[in-house]
């Protein structure tokens, strides 16, 4: 947090808020200058339950998304898009 | 970059950064007069062991340490494939010692329970060994010479790595 | 309790570890091993699994009052899941998926007005009946610190065919901390509409669509972890619905959605908080939102997780809900109008050695008056019931 704070205030009086904001934000994105506090390999365990995985499983989050693209206008927000189905 | 120096401690960072860019897990024996001292640690014991455990048990034979968590994955295989080599290569001399980072003691004992190991098992639920050791990944293996020094290091596992880990072990144990 | 020294040293506490010359010279150089994380991104599965997956979908019947026409019975769907999951050699592993899906009941024909002036729908006549056989192959190759896969999924059913190709990549920065993943489809898919007791005016057309999919997730803590993600998909053809009576639709349709999620571990209960979020929008003037929020418990041997989904959508530029044909386009689909929808479900697993069992309820109600957005009422919204269960088995 303080790299990235410290390394685009240097921008300050040449450049725009805009591009700033643009500054943080590719710092805290690409760089590691996040100001986390990096977790330990040995204090993963947490991370690893299957309570913190983004999808519960893959077959259920297919099948969900199949359901709901179908019924709904709205589709994405998990990878790119697969083959589409007659679903009326 | 990292500066090489002949500082023992240095070149154990620099060893170790080399390993990220070796293909696979894990990285080749290192020469004797690179590698530096395993930290020392005494640390409790929860299976095929009573009381304590420490390195300085070991001093003069080829060790190896490995640790571990339930939670790993390739945990599962890395468990049993040590055990095969353990259970051959005792007799020559080879000392093993998985050391557990479960935070709960309980869930290494039904690991353990699921993958049974023949070698010692010691729990380190702070994770003050495994810092020591700077682990970096799950499982993270650590091959230590007659002199006690770290010759290799192995992170992650994968099918198949049991066979260069145990030919390394067997170099060590000629030497 | 543990006590540490350098080696070279005499015995020290665990409390002056910190100051060991070896942690900090290793420090920053260690940092870029691979490291095991949750999202198990350099390592295939350990062992091969197998599973099957029963889902039963059904969708209320039109309620009196919103129907004109035709027969009042919707879908009922039986899904089949079946799939194997095997490591291949030391860095590869192979997915084979195969689901069948059969399809029952009367679709929403078009919609008109009763004699109290209110729209109303007129379904199709008697039972439609289709089949849909889906198989996919996904091979996956992992690296120190990442992983990619490659999928091919064929989709058949009478009236439709579909093939898609898809490539995903995943890679973890330095410190294993975040991991990057990217994404690219493309899909063939082609409309030969079978006339049954409803007319249909094309013969056979076709829809290209491509996709794009960019994200990131960062370990927060010891016990948090976040994602962020941007996709975009572009679909050409004919993308109308060809047994509607009045629907005519763009032929190009871009769709832009951006998805955010974070977990969070609770040591103390043994469980989590699920958060996740999509905002999405396209060019046919469609926005929507969607919330979703569960819990997973963890108990000794099984699990179990309430969830609630909120979903509103902005209607379609050229939706109505009876069907404007002045314009060049329009449709009076009910999936084009603006409502909100609430799911609620619950989902169970329970782990018997290497058997995980698992069972899964969920309702979905739809309702103009639940939507953030301006928009009339579609009478033909939706409402279902679905259930699930399923067994996988882990062998060496």
């Amino acid at each position: 947090m303080h790299c990235a704070l410290k390394f685009c205030s240097y921008w300050k009086n040449k450049t725009r808020q805009p591009y700033r904001f643009f500054c943080l934000f590719f710092l805290f994105g690409i760089t590691g200058c996040s100001g986390l506090e990096p977790v330990a390999a040995w204090e993963r365990g947490y991370l690893a339950e299957d309570a913190m995985q983004w999808q519960s499983s893959t077959r259920e989050a297919k099948f969900k998304g199949h359901v709901y693209t179908s019924k709904e206008a709205s589709s994405g927000g998990n990878g790119a898009a697969g083959g589409g189905c007659g679903c009326n | 970059m990292l500066k090489l120096t002949t500082h023992p401690v240095k070149t154990f960072g620099a060893f170790l950064l080399g390993v990220v860019f070796a293909v696979g897990a894990h990285s080749g024996p290192t020469t004797k007069q690179d590698a530096i001292l395993a930290p020392a640690f005494s640390l409790p014991a929860i299976a095929n062991a009573e009381g304590v455990i420490s390195l300085a048990s070991y001093k003069g034979a080829v060790t190896y340490l490995d640790f571990w968590a339930s939670w790993c994955g390739p945990c599962r295989l890395s468990l049993p494939a040590l055990d095969e080599i353990y259970q051959e290569l005792a007799p020559m001399g080879l000392k093993v010692t998985a050391i557990s980072v479960d935070v709960v003691e309980e869930d290494a004992w039904d690991f353990l329970a699921r993958y049974p190991v023949t070698y010692p098992v010691a729990i380190d639920t702070e994770g003050s060994v495994a810092k020591a050791y700077a682990v970096n990944g799950m499982p993270s293996g650590y091959l230590i010479d007659r002199e006690g020094r770290v010759r290799t290091v192995h992170v992650g596992f994968k099918r198949g790595d049991e066979d260069a880990l145990r030919a390394e072990i067997l170099q060590l144990l000629e030497e | 309790m543990a006590v540490i020294s350098n080696g070279q040293n005499s015995v020290q506490s665990a409390s002056t570890i910190k100051q060991s010359p070896l942690v900090r010279t290793l420090g920053a150089a260690v940092a870029a091993l691979p490291a095991y994380q949750s999202t198990y991104a350099d390592a295939p599965p350990e062992f091969t699994e197998v599973g099957l997956r029963y889902s039963h979908y059904s969708e209320d019947s039109l309620s009196e009052d919103k129907f004109i026409a035709g027969a009042r019975g919707r879908y009922d769907i039986d899904v089949t899941q079946l799939w194997i999951e095997a490591p291949v050699g030391s860095s590869w592993s192979i997915a084979v998926d195969v689901q069948n899906d059969s399809m029952s009941g009367a679709s929403p024909w078009f919609v008109g007005t009763q004699v109290d002036g209110q729209p109303g729908v007129i379904m199709s006549g008697a039972s439609i009946y289709d089949n849909r056989v889906e198989v996919g192959a996904t091979t996956r190759y992992f690296w120190a610190d990442g992983n990619a896969g490659f999928n091919v999924t064929h989709s058949k059913e009478d009236d439709y065919e579909a093939l898609a190709l898809a490539f995903d990549v995943a890679w973890n920065s330095d410190d294993n901390s975040r991991t990057w993943s990217a994404s690219a489809s493309t899909s063939n898919d082609t409309v030969e509409p079978v006339t049954g007791n409803i007319p249909v005016f094309i013969d056979r057309e076709d829809i290209d669509t491509a996709s794009v999919y960019f994200g990131v997730s960062q370990i927060l803590s010891r016990t948090a972890i976040l994602r962020i993600g941007l996709g975009y998909t572009i679909s050409e053809g004919y993308l109308s619905d060809p047994y509607k009576l009045f629907d005519e639709r763009p032929d190009k349709h871009k769709r832009t959605a951006l998805s955010g999620g974070y977990r969070k571990f609770f040591p103390e209960a043994q469980g989590a908080l699920q958060i996740d979020y999509r905002y999405y929008a396209d060019d046919w003037g469609t926005d929507s939102h969607t919330a979703e929020v569960a819990w997973h418990q963890n108990f000794d041997r099984f699990s179990v997780t309430p969830y609630l989904r909120y979903y509103s959508q902005r209607e379609a530029d050229f939706f109505s809900v009876i069907a404007d044909l002045e314009n060049e386009f329009y449709a009076d689909d009910f999936r084009l109008s603006s409502y909100g929808a609430l799911t609620a479900g619950l989902r169970s697993t329970v782990q018997i050695g290497d058997w995980q069992f698992e069972g899964q309820l969920e309702r979905y109600e739809s309702d103009n008056d639940w939507g953030l957005y301006d928009g009339d009422a579609a009478p033909a919204l939706v409402d279902f019931w679905r259930a699930t269960i399923g067994i996988s088995w882990r062998f060496d």
